[in-house]
This record gives structure tokens, C-alpha cells and sequence, in this order.
């Protein structure tokens, strides 16, 4: 009994996730015309496993994104918006540099005004941490309910390998008392190293990478590290989880840090979303997340393990509740997301992207 | 003059190393050489193509050893594009036979991977003549698939036949513990992997990886019991490629070996412990032409029946530490002699090591041989 002692003393046993939401815009891009463009090598498609990727359009960015993911969310929890006492957004791409988007989104969803509310940034993973700091909020009793959104248009230097997954989307949560939410967390726990991986300066239009530096010492190093500090944590095994989702820069990386660590490929691909959508940064996992989600069934254990360059690792165990099943039908779900969609060439792609500078 | 030894011989495993530093590198090997002689070399050579390059560090001799804690020791640094290694050896033996050293150890060493590909890359090609062919965007591999193309079409060789070569090296790699690319690749896979400048393909070339070595030569008094003699090394340079004849000879290679081959006692060169420059398959191959193992254009035929060459996998599986990978060469042919090396031991006279840069703008040989 000691063991669930231990578990029931961590602070974010008291809270849960009330509701989830996504977003992906409806335009795509085959991987195979961003290659074909630039003259890649057409094997890198299958060795990545990207597919397609989605293209927020020119009306569309961090925000409006953010947005309808956390209404979904909000919709899904059944709270009212003026209950929710903190609003995050993690994003490496939000329209203004200086001026909050949690702000607008806050107010577009007419959430109280005595809240706190901010743009986190840390790379594809802030996201994940405004879904941890939410949840200690809660589970001090200092806010009721708080919403936690990944957003982003990635950013892509044309002609990068990163092009030909770098896309958009957004996932958000609403978290809220374990009582009354439809997963609980288990644990939480964060691995966080000075790891150069991947960055983008101030005024730069797009990021750079450190190539193969952003694979072992990076992405799996770290992800690694935080799963098995949250497996020792809380006395788990990979067997224990029905799912594991990790943070997914392309197919392939997802795969193959979860067979590092012992979890089957069964257990990882219902929360892949990477090879239809691309890389939503931000909402990366948390779209596998709420992919899972849309699906999961009472009791069933979930692992969610976000990455950000930088770089950081969360690991996160999720247990679903019966009220789960009510609130998967009162949004739209991931994979219909995913199913929705048009597609679009290079050309109309560097349109909505801004790839292409004109003067106005 | 005396006679010059190789007395000792240390590696370090070929690959990224995130985690080390130009001077940790060094500082491996050093350590492990320490161990092996129980004192300190009376003269320091490192050769490093690309210090300056890649880690902004001049005078990386002296810097190592600050490092390593050393006083009072001469130390130089030597570069010679890809041939840094082997002519940090010419050098030592030089010092050797003139007396004016007896213990001088030879550090080859670079750090590859503090950068993307693209700066090593456009590094990498300022071993060609930067103003002549570095600003024209003429790089190593773009040169050396010149070079497959013609030999393709003047020796109706095919790209299987091509192939023999890192089919080889990467299943001779499979047993060298200090290897980058340690795993065996088919002719399939050879025709099929990315394309890096056509004809060349991605398993065409060699990787980009962090390595050192460390040779220790010494003169007879300073000798180890176990010890290879540095018979000879010669040199020579070449005119630029876009000035030759005929692209498919290596023309500083066959200077260099004509002025050594009278060294080489009667024996067979084919049974001759040999080490190669390959940094793309089609120098492996013109190398053992330039040498006379084989005629002009067959040389793709007697890969497979020598069994003695480039048994640490060459520049293409082993890696291509660029200034260090002359003394990789050496250390393994050392090991390969006396203690046996990648599941092979060879029980030979003699080893020939080739080394040369870009299109052979220098070659260096060093024969060697038990003693």
C-alpha cells in the first residue's frame, strides 16, 4: 500500500484533464512535392514517415488556431469560461513578438479577466509545460480551472529537411479537480538540459538545426530520461500503459524511442498523428494526446512524454475515468480533423505560409 | 642515418562524439598512450586538417599540452590537407633519424561534428584551390564523380563493378571495434542509397565523424619489444584535375610510389599488408592501379582477393577523421601485424599505407615493415 500512498501524495493526483480540443487547418501538402521541388532524395519520405502536412492558411495562425482547439476543449469540460483562472499558450510562432496571444484567446472565449495568463516558449514543448504549471495551479487551490493550449505555424528555412514536416496545428486542454475530469494524472515529472539541438534567433524568419545533434543527444536522450525517471517514480512498467505518445517531429522518432524503452508499436500508433498532418510543434504530442483520448476507454493508462528543443522532456501518466465516453462525441475529433482536407501546391503553400515577400 | 620505429599504437572509436572536445580527443589517446610507454614523448606532433576550421583553434599542439600538463616539449602541428596524418609521420621519422628526438609521438585528430554538414562540407572542399575552384563551387565529391564517370566510360567498368569496394570495406568494418559505420552493406544498397553527386552515391563516400590516433615513433634505442620500421615514406604533389590528361590515373600517387617501389624487397605487392585512400569508392580502386596491384581498369576484379587490404574498413566504413585517419592507417596495420586486428592477423613482411588529398593534390606512402 505504500506504493499507492506515494502515488496519492503527488500534488497533480489531485487533478485531471476535463476536456480536450484540437485544431488542424484543412489545407495539405504532399511531402513528395516539397521533395520533388528541391531535389531530396524521395527515400527521406518513407525514412521519415511523413506523408502530407498541414498548411494553416493565410488567414489562420497561432491564434485562431489556438482558439478553436480550446473551445473544443472548453466545450468537452463543460465548465464555464469564467471559472477558468489561467490561460497558457506555448507557441514558437505567435503573430505578435511582443503582445500576449493567451490574451486574445482568453478574451475570444470570454474567459474571466481575474486570471493569469501569459505566451510560454520553449521550443515544441511549451505547450506541455503550461499543461503542468495549470495543473500545480489547481492543485494548490489557487485557480478552479486553468486551459493550457499548444499552438504554431512552424517555420521551415525552404529547402530544409525540417520543410518537409514543419506544419500547423493546435491541441488545447482544460484542467480542472480530479473529480470531475474525464483522465487523471498520475505523475508528472520534467528532464531539462542546456541541449543546443535546434533554435531560431531573434528576427530570424526561420530555425536552424544541429542535423544528427538533434536525434540521440537530443530528442532521445531526453525523452528517454524523463519516461524512465516517471516509470521509477511511480513503480510502473511499459506493460502498465495501454498507449504511449511521445512528442513526434516525423514518424519514424516516435517508433523508435518507444521501442528504446520497451513500449510495443501498437501501444504508440494510435496516438500518431505526424505522417498525415506533419509536425505541429507545440501540439505535436498533445495532438497524439487528444487523439487517444477521443477513443480511450475507462481505465485505461495513458503515456504522454512532449519534447522541446532546448531541450526538455515531460513525461506524463494520464488515467482514464468513466466520464470520458460523454465527452468524446462533443467536439470534433482528431482523426476527423485529420479527414478534412484539400490539397494545395508549393506555390499556394509559400502563398499562405508568407513564404513569398511582397510589398503592401 | 638511425633507423625510425613505430613502438606503440592508440585509437579512439570513430563517431560523434557530442560530448568530447578537440582536446578531450586528444587527451584520450594521450592517456592511453601514457599507459602503454609508462612516460613522456621528447617531441609532440598533431596533425589536424581542420582545428582551425572547425574548432577556431591554431597552434593546437601547443594548446594540447596545456592540457595534457606537459612542459617543455616541442610541438608542432602539421596539415597537409588529407594527408595530414601520414606526413605528421614522414615528419617524425625525420626527427627520429636525425637524432634530434628519440620518442616522438604523433596525434592525428579531428573533430568533425561541432558544426551541420553543410559548413563541414563547404570546409571539407577548401582542400581544392579556393580561388580557383572552392569559389567556382567544384567540391571533393563533385571532382571524384568526374572521375567515376570517366572511369565508367573509358574501362566499361558498371556500377556493381564499383561496388565491390564499399561492399568490402563496410564487411571488413563489421570487426573493427574503433569503426564508424560497423555494419555490411550490399551492391543493391550500394546503386540504391541517396545520390551525393552522381554517380556517387551515399555509400559511395565516407562519413563525417570525430576521431584520434596515436603513434608513437621512436628511434632503436627508444624501441619497443614489439615494433613496426618505418622503411621509407615518399611524397609528391599533382597538377590541379582540370589540367591532366587522363583524369582516371592518380598522378601523385604513381610519383610517390616510384620513387618507394625499389624499397619493396621481391615480394608480391598483392600479399602485401595494405591500406588505401578511399574517401570515394573510385580512389580505392585507382589507388590499387596507381600501385600496380592491378592493370589500368581491372582493379574492380581483384577487390575481392585481397584479403589484407584496408582490413579496418578505409575511409568509407572505418570513417575519415580527416587529419587523423593516416595514423588510423597506421595503428591498425601496426595491430594488424603484431597482435592481430579485426579478426585478421597478418604474418607478412610488409605493409604499404596510402594517403592522399582530394583528387591526389598530394599523396603520401609509408612502407612499413616487421621487424
Amino acid at each position: 500500500m505504500l506504493e499507492g500512498f506515494k502515488i496519492l501524495s503527488r500534488p497533480e493526483a489531485r487533478v485531471g484533464v476535463l476536456g480536450w480540443g484540437a485544431y488542424i487547418p484543412r489545407q495539405r501538402l504532399r511531402a513528395s512535392e516539397i521533395a520533388g521541388l528541391w531535389g531530396f532524395e524521395p527515400s527521406i519520405i518513407k525514412a521519415l514517415w511523413i506523408e502530407e502536412k498541414a498548411v494553416a492558411a493565410a488567414d489562420e495562425d497561432a491564434v485562431t488556431m489556438g482558439w478553436y482547439a480550446a473551445k473544443s476543449a472548453i466545450t468537452r469540460a463543460g465548465v464555464d469560461p469564467q471559472e477558468i483562472g489561467a490561460v497558457f499558450v506555448g507557441t514558437e510562432s505567435k503573430p505578435y513578438a511582443v503582445k500576449p496571444s493567451a490574451t486574445i484567446i482568453a478574451d475570444a472565449l470570454n474567459v474571466s479577466s481575474k486570471k493569469l495568463s501569459t505566451d510560454m516558449e520553449f521550443a515544441c514543448r511549451a505547450g506541455s509545460e503550461g499543461l503542468r504549471i495549470a495543473t500545480a495551479l489547481v492543485a494548490s487551490g489557487t485557480i478552479k480551472y486553468g486551459l493550457a493550449i499548444g499552438s504554431d505555424t512552424a517555420q521551415a528555412n525552404p529547402g530544409d529537411v525540417l520543410e518537409l514536416t514543419a506544419s500547423s496545428g493546435a491541441a488545447a486542454y482544460v484542467v480542472g479537480p480530479a473529480e470531475e475530469a474525464a483522465a487523471r494524472f498520475e505523475g508528472m515529472v520534467t528532464y531539462i538540459t542546456d541541449t543546443p539541438d535546434f533554435w531560431r534567433r531573434d528576427c530570424s524568419h526561420y530555425p536552424l538545426h544541429g542535423e544528427g545533434f538533434t536525434g540521440d543527444p537530443a530528442y532521445f536522450h531526453h525523452i528517454m530520461t524523463s519516461v524512465k525517471m516517471l516509470m521509477e517514480e511511480l513503480g510502473l512498467r511499459p506493460e502498465d500503459f495501454d498507449y504511449a505518445v511521445f512528442h513526434q517531429p516525423n514518424g519514424k522518432f516516435p517508433l523508435r524511442v518507444g521501442k528504446k524503452l520497451g513500449f510495443p508499436k501498437e501501444k504508440i500508433l494510435p496516438g500518431i498523428v505526424t505522417p498525415w498532418i506533419g509536425n505541429t510543434y507545440n501540439a505535436s504530442a498533445l495532438l497524439g494526446l487528444a487523439k487517444v483520448l477521443d477513443s480511450a476507454k475507462p481505465g485505461q493508462r495513458i503515456l504522454v512524454a512532449p519534447f522541446g528543443s532546448g531541450a526538455g522532456s515531460d513525461a506524463m501518466s494520464i488515467i482514464v475515468t468513466d466520464r470520458i465516453i460523454e465527452r468524446q462525441e462533443k467536439a470534433p475529433k482528431v482523426e476527423e480533423l485529420i479527414a478534412r482536407k484539400k490539397y494545395i501546391s508549393y506555390a499556394q503553400y509559400a502563398r499562405s505560409r508568407h513564404i513569398i515577400r511582397r510589398i503592401v | 642515418m638511425s633507423k625510425a620505429f613505430i613502438s606503440a599504437v592508440c585509437m579512439t572509436k570513430i563517431g560523434r562524439h557530442f560530448k568530447l572536445g578537440i582536446k578531450n580527443l586528444i587527451h584520450e589517446v594521450t592517456a592511453c598512450m601514457e599507459e602503454k610507454i609508462g612516460s613522456r614523448p621528447d617531441y609532440l606532433i598533431v596533425a589536424s586538417t581542420f582545428s582551425a576550421l572547425q574548432t577556431h583553434q591554431l597552434d593546437v599542439a601547443s594548446i594540447a599540452t596545456q592540457y595534457l600538463g606537459w612542459s617543455n616539449i616541442p610541438s608542432i602541428r602539421v596539415e597537409t590537407g588529407e594527408t595530414s596524418g601520414i606526413a605528421a609521420l614522414e615528419l617524425a621519422q625525420y626527427i627520429v633519424r636525425s637524432g634530434a628526438a628519440s620518442k616522438v609521438l604523433v596525434i592525428g585528430v579531428e573533430k568533425m561534428t561541432e558544426y551541420p554538414s553543410n559548413k563541414v562540407n563547404a570546409d571539407y572542399a577548401k582542400i581544392l584551390d579556393y580561388d580557383t575552384e572552392y569559389v567556382r563551387n567544384i567540391t571533393p565529391p563533385s571532382y571524384a564523380a568526374l572521375v567515376m564517370k570517366e572511369y565508367m566510360r573509358k574501362y566499361g567498368a558498371t556500377r556493381d563493378d564499383i561496388a565491390e569496394w564499399p561492399v568490402k570495406m563496410h564487411a571488413n568494418a563489421v570487426n573493427n571495434p574503433y569503426a564508424q559505420l560497423r555494419f555490411p552493406v550490399s551492391k543493391e544498397a550500394v546503386s540504391n542509397a541517396m545520390v551525393i553527386s552522381e554517380p556517387i552515391t551515399l555509400l559511395d563516400a565516407f562519413p563525417i565523424g570525430d576521431g584520434a590516433a596515436a603513434v608513437l615513433v621512436t628511434n632503436e634505442s627508444a624501441r619497443s619489444k614489439d615494433a613496426l620500421e618505418i622503411v621509407a615514406t615518399a611524397a609528391a604533389t599533382a597538377p590541379p584535375l582540370y589540367l591532366r590528361e587522363d583524369i582516371t590515373e592518380l598522378p601523385a600517387t604513381k610519383a610517390a610510389w616510384a620513387s618507394l617501389k625499389r624499397k619493396l624487397d621481391a615480394c608480391k605487392l598483392s600479399e602485401v599488408a595494405l591500406q588505401v585512400h578511399d574517401s570515394y569508392s573510385i580512389y580505392g580502386i585507382l589507388a590499387l592501379e596507381a600501385v600496380g596491384i592491378s592493370e589500368k581498369g581491372k582493379a574492380c576484379q581483384v577487390i575481392p582477393n585481397l584479403e589484407y587490404l584496408n582490413v579496418g574498413g578505409g575511409l568509407k566504413a572505418r570513417g575519415h577523421p580527416v587529419g587523423a585517419t593516416g595514423l588510423y592507417q597506421v595503428a591498425e596495420t601496426y595491430e594488424l601485424m603484431l597482435e592481430g586486428f579485426a579478426g585478421k592477423q597478418y604474418g607478412g613482411e610488409y605493409a604499404l599505407i596510402h594517403s592522399m588529398s582530394g583528387s591526389d593534390y598530394n599523396a603520401r606512402l609509408a612502407l612499413l615493415r616487421r621487424w
